[in-house]
């Protein structure tokens, strides 16, 4: 079966640093996957790539095996593709309802489009906040806006970056409660770095260490592999990397 | 409701200015207050670039100029002056849908796109300064170097070249026009594209996440502020004549002014503005011993200082607030 993303030997170099190295990725229709590693491990700019926000180096991108390698971030949000960003990236001078509206672009009915709007605030329980300026809310209500923007649309697959960035520990239990609830209707890739989120996930994961794929398997697995533990812990990371080699 | 409204208010009182004006104005007076239509048109065109598209374009007075200059040329080469319209408002259009193209899919950054746009109603302005002579015509029309085309013919009926129309019927066109574009650039904002064109102003990335092609919207916004410059530019070539100094760097500069003063994200603010302040300029003029300039300058400060937001959203704030307070008692009782 074909891949809904995959991506082929992609490679992102920044004149000397190869900030992902050769990354090969297979996200199936419907799957979670989750994208982890420490701090520059790659996870960022391979975001970027999979979002049309910079263009990789080498390698391609592969949308249920045609190649959309290059393509401006409006292409890749049209052929289904939600993003949401790592710092909530919202439209401050409007409303939440119009906000929302406008994610739903191919909806040109006003009526129809402000209904799903409003039914999309329902379903992640904010609906109170329609008529709100979004400039005006807290972080936490602004993560919400922002995931409704991404889901309005009913995309194939959602792109999460670093969803948990900046929340307490019961906050990020409750986002992967959200997330494996969206998880239903949606394929979804997660890039993230905190274990406990990943753990609550519970689901296959990629590990990234220094722009290459350390390696990749359930979330348990993962958790119990002797090189992810030292790519975390700092430890022997140059070992990890002769093994790999 | 409310749109419907804003409308009719705005045609109620351009309809009584054509109504009342021209019977109380002298002459010179009745140019003048056509010269600040024309103005008003333009100040509407960077609203909408500048205060809607969030595209800061030092180069208004670029289209305006061109504008200006293609209604006096094809004018006089065509005798009758009504094909000249489109052409005035078609000349700018495409040049702003060239220089667009270049820069917004370009992904030519803010800073450098002022820069960009100064720099082409500079180059415009060398230019134009420099076509003394007679091997600088277009068709019939010299285009006069620094002198400008004197000879600008006015609007007449059409299909009567003979007879051109007096001021208060030129006056009459400005004030329409203005309430045309106010009356186009209400439904731009209320339509979807104007709709996106805000949102890609607060958030271009967002709006591109969410599949919007800002290059495309920008453009088009772009465009029509180009074509609307282009038209003010036609109105005040009627009133005085095309010169180089439709392209100075003192109109690029003021445009931009009288869009701070009036409110940044407003279209009536803007348009009073340029009314305003062109009243106030003119009226400075007569002053003795005393530079208009210097007067312009204490009140883009004072207004910079008080109003910072514009006097328009300034004003809608005070009358919420007034009304706010004498409504409380009445809740209470």
């Amino acid at each position: 079966m074909t891949a809904l993303l995959a991506t082929e030997h992609l490679t992102m170099r920044f004149g000397g640093v190869v900030a992902v190295d050769d990354v090969d990725l297979n996200v199936a229709d419907g799957e979670l996957r989750c994208l982890i590693g420490p701090n520059g491990a790659g996870k960022s700019t391979l975001f970027k790539c999979l979002t049309g926000q910079i263009k990789p180096s080498a390698g391609r991108i592969l949308w249920r095996g045609r190649d959309i390698t290059g393509l401006e971030s409006f292409e890749i949000a049209r052929l289904g593709v939600g993003i949401k960003t790592q710092v909530p990236s919202l439209f401050d001078g409007l409303t939440v309802l119009e906000s929302v509206r406008l994610a739903l672009r191919r909806e040109a009915r006003e009526r129809v489009a402000r209904a799903r709007a409003m039914a999309t605030l329902e379903q992640l329980g904010i609906a109170d906040l329609a008529q709100h300026a979004t400039a005006l809310l807290a972080h936490g209500q602004r993560q919400l806006v922002e995931l409704a923007m991404v889901v309005a649309p009913a995309p194939d697959l959602i792109i999460l970056d670093e969803p948990t960035a900046g929340m307490s520990a019961e906050e990020t239990a409750r986002a992967a409660h959200v997330i494996r609830a969206l998880n239903a209707s949606h394929a979804i890739i997660v890039v993230e770095h905190d274990m406990p989120f990943i753990r609550a996930i519970a689901k296959k994961v990629t590990v990234l260490h220094q722009g290459r794929v350390l390696m990749e398997d359930d979330v348990a697995s993962v958790l119990a592999d002797r090189r992810v533990q030292d790519v975390y812990l700092g430890k022997a990371a140059d070992a990890s990397l002769k093994v790999i080699a | 409701m409310k749109f419907l409204i804003e409308i009719a208010g705005a045609s109620v009182v351009v309809i009584a200015a054509i109504l009342v004006l021209p019977r109380f104005l002298e002459l010179f007076a009745l140019i003048n207050a056509t010269v600040y239509i024309s103005m008003a048109v333009l100040a509407l065109s960077l609203a909408l670039v500048w205060g809607f598209g969030g595209i800061l374009c030092f180069g208004q007075a670029a289209f305006f100029g061109l504008g200006g200059y293609s209604y006096a040329v094809a004018a006089i080469n065509f005798g009758d002056t009504t094909y000249a319209i489109p052409v005035a408002i078609a000349v700018p259009a495409l040049m702003a849908a060239a220089l667009g193209y270049v820069m917004f899919y370009g992904r030519i950054s803010d800073v450098y796109m002022g820069a960009i746009t100064l720099t082409l109603t500079l180059i415009l302005f060398n230019f134009v300064n420099s076509t003394a002579g007679d091997q600088w015509r277009i068709g019939a029309a010299p285009l006069g170097g620094f002198n400008g085309i004197p000879s600008t013919p006015p609007l007449n009926l059409p299909g009567d070249p003979g007879n051109p129309l007096p001021p208060e019927s030129i006056f009459a066109i400005a004030a329409i026009s203005l309430l045309l574009c106010y009356i186009l650039a209400k439904f731009i904002l209320r339509a979807r594209f104007g709709r996106v064109i805000v949102a890609i102003r607060e958030n271009e990335r967002r709006a591109e996440l969410l599949g919007y092609d800002a290059r495309a919207y920008k453009l088009g916004i772009f465009v029509i502020g180009g074509a609307m410059a282009g038209l003010s530019g036609m109105l005040f070539a009627n009133c005085v004549f095309v010169s180089p100094t439709m392209f100075s760097l003192f109109y690029s500069g003021q445009i931009i002014i009288w869009v701070m003063v009036g409110g940044l994200g407003t279209l009536v603010g803007p348009v009073i503005g340029a009314i305003l302040l062109n009243f106030f300029t003119t009226w400075a003029g007569t002053l003795p011993d005393i530079n208009p300039s210097l007067i312009l300058g204490a009140i883009l400060m004072l207004a910079v200082l008080v109003v910072p937001r514009g006097v328009l959203p300034s004003l809608t704030t005070l009358l919420g607030r007034l009304r706010g307070a004498g409504d409380a008692p009445g809740d209470a009782a």
